[in-house]
């Protein structure tokens, strides 16, 4: 179970909710403090309001710590430009139950194997750390806007991926894409101002009512999917 | 590259390196004990060429690890103020009339310098390097006035003591000196390629580290201790030889072309045939006494880095 009790900072505001056996959606506009928020949940941020199966991420090294929760940040940030996606990729497999050659066929970027991770394009990056994730494993997974870089093949790609419970354990997914969370079925946590305004079910967020009320009626739900109002 | 071609080279240069000299030696002569040869190859020149060796070893990787951990291309052993700190302290029992001690006095000046940066450190936020790095950075430019200050209240025989000190010098005579240094070496060594996996995950970025289980506060301090320590017994012994530490892990990696973790022999390996290189060079320029060795270093080294960094812009 991930939980987080009472937590407010220089961003976030009396942030409370539990995570069981379920995958979440965040939303929020931008500067609403979703990556603070996962970087407090994550650990990264120290806190001890946060337990992941009854444990303060923040103070634990090792597999204790890497089992329980991993953080995929928006970009790849790697200092040693000699560091190739491959090597990247080993030091990501943890506990994943496929190899780096499978889990790079699933992603179709089997032809960046060798290419240095300095040298990747922002799509390629995110692809190499949904690889990465995979051979991670870990019980809880937060990925920070996925998809952000990706053209729409791979988005859905991507989509199918997430799908496959084989995959990944337990996933909280920050986006800004709302047909991904809309077709994902994942609970919704909606973060505005670094307050919590709306946490439940897919189907109760995405009715008309909370569309116009939360974006500003930019967004509209047309034969089941969401769509931007331009 | 050719890189056993250099390999072979390099190992011909320390072989063959006590042997140039004022004085020639011949192969003939270092085991014939009531030969002249025999007292200057193994009591000057073969602890001169090993102590040069591991020297140049610690220096090189010790700017490995400084580069890594404070995630700048600039960073030398020096960068944390333990050499100025060894050369003021060097400065003082001169001029306090402790000439004899100078080893002494450097090494209290390298410690002391670790342990001010190590309290300072555990005031800082989790993980944060670049405080280290500055508070090493003020540290040297405070032991620098300081030193001027004692330039000042010194005579000039005191003065170019301190001046010669600073300069770097392999000037031994027996094997006391190379037994420390080796030691140092090796302990440094084998400390590094224990913690080799951290190593390669500090260098992707921090928040990996720490998300694949890695202590980074720990792991870091852990290692600029290490470091230290070994540059500070350097230092003692031989002054601060600049210019090696800068460069020989970045000539490495534009010629290698691999992550700095698996550099970690090769490095240490280069730079210390690199120091023996420039002794080599700063005995024999012919001059009634050697040219100081970190002269050498930077005449040689300065250019060919340049030389290095235009080609890979380039490629």
């Amino acid at each position: 179970m991930l939980k987080i009790n009472n937590y407010t900072n220089y961003i976030l505001e009396d942030i409370s909710f539990d995570l069981e056996g379920k995958n979440l959606i965040i939303l929020g506009s931008n500067g609403s403090g979703k990556t603070t928020l996962a970087r407090v949940l994550s650990g990264l941020i120290p806190s001890d309001t946060v337990s992941c199966e009854d444990k303060n991420p923040s103070q634990l090294y090792g597999s204790a710590r890497t089992k329980l929760i991993n953080y995929i940040p928006v970009g790849l940030d790697i200092f040693d430009e000699f560091i190739n996606v491959l090597e990247f990729l080993e030091l990501n497999c943890l506990y994943g139950n496929h190899s780096v050659d499978e889990v790079l066929e699933f992603l179709n970027i089997s032809y960046l194997k060798n290419k240095s991770c300095k040298h990747l394009s922002s799509g390629e990056a995110q692809l190499t750390l949904m690889a990465g994730s995979i051979l991670h494993n870990a019980k809880f997974t937060i990925f920070d806007e996925l998809t952000s870089n990706l053209d729409p093949v791979r988005v859905k790609m991507v989509y199918e991926l997430l799908k496959n419970e084989q995959l990944l354990q337990n996933k909280v997914i920050i986006t800004h894409n709302l047909n991904l969370a809309f077709k994902l079925g994942y609970d919704v946590l909606y973060l505005e101002d670094g307050k919590i305004k709306f946490f439940g079910s897919n189907d109760e967020f995405f009715n008309s009512d909370n569309l116009d009320m939360f974006f500003n009626k930019s967004v509209r739900r047309i034969n089941n999917h969401i769509v931007v109002d331009l | 590259m050719h890189k056993n071609l250099i390999i072979l080279l390099s190992i011909i240069i320390v072989c063959t390196s006590p042997f140039f000299g004022q004085i020639e030696i011949s192969l003939a002569n270092i085991l014939d004990t009531n030969k002249m040869d025999y007292q200057i190859f193994w009591d000057i020149r073969f602890p001169r060429t090993t102590l040069a060796f591991f020297v140049g070893g610690i220096l090189a990787l010790s700017g490995l690890i400084f580069q890594t951990i404070f995630r700048n291309p600039m960073s030398t052993p020096f960068t944390l103020g333990v050499a100025s700190g060894a050369t003021l302290f060097t400065a003082i029992g001169i001029v306090l009339g402790f000439a004899s001690f100078i080893s002494f006095f450097a090494f209290l000046g390298a410690m002391l310098t670790i342990v001010i940066l190590f309290i300072l450190s555990s005031r800082f936020q989790k993980s944060e390097t670049s405080s280290l790095l500055l508070v090493g950075i003020a540290l040297s430019f405070f032991y620098s006035a300081a030193l001027m200050v004692l330039f000042f209240i010194s005579d000039l025989q005191e003065s170019y003591e301190i001046v010669r000190f600073t300069m770097g010098s392999l000037d031994i005579v027996g094997f006391d000196d190379v037994y420390i240094m080796a030691l140092t070496g090796i302990l440094l060594l084998v400390l590094i390629l224990r913690y080799k996996y951290e190593l390669k995950l500090l260098l992707t970025s921090y928040q990996f580290s720490q998300l694949k289980g890695i202590n980074v506060k720990k792991v870091n301090y852990t290692l600029l201790l290490g470091v230290s320590i070994a540059v500070g017994v350097a230092v003692s012994i031989t002054g601060p030889i600049g210019f090696v530490g800068l460069i020989v892990p970045h000539i490495l990696k534009i010629i290698y072309k691999q992550s700095a973790e698996k550099l970690i022999l090769p490095i240490f390996f280069y730079g210390g045939v690199f120091l023996v290189f420039c002794d080599m060079i700063a005995r024999n320029l012919g001059t009634t006494s050697d040219i100081p060795i970190g002269v050498v270093t930077s005449f040689l080294g300065a250019p060919f880095f340049i030389y290095l960094i235009i080609n890979k812009k380039r490629e």
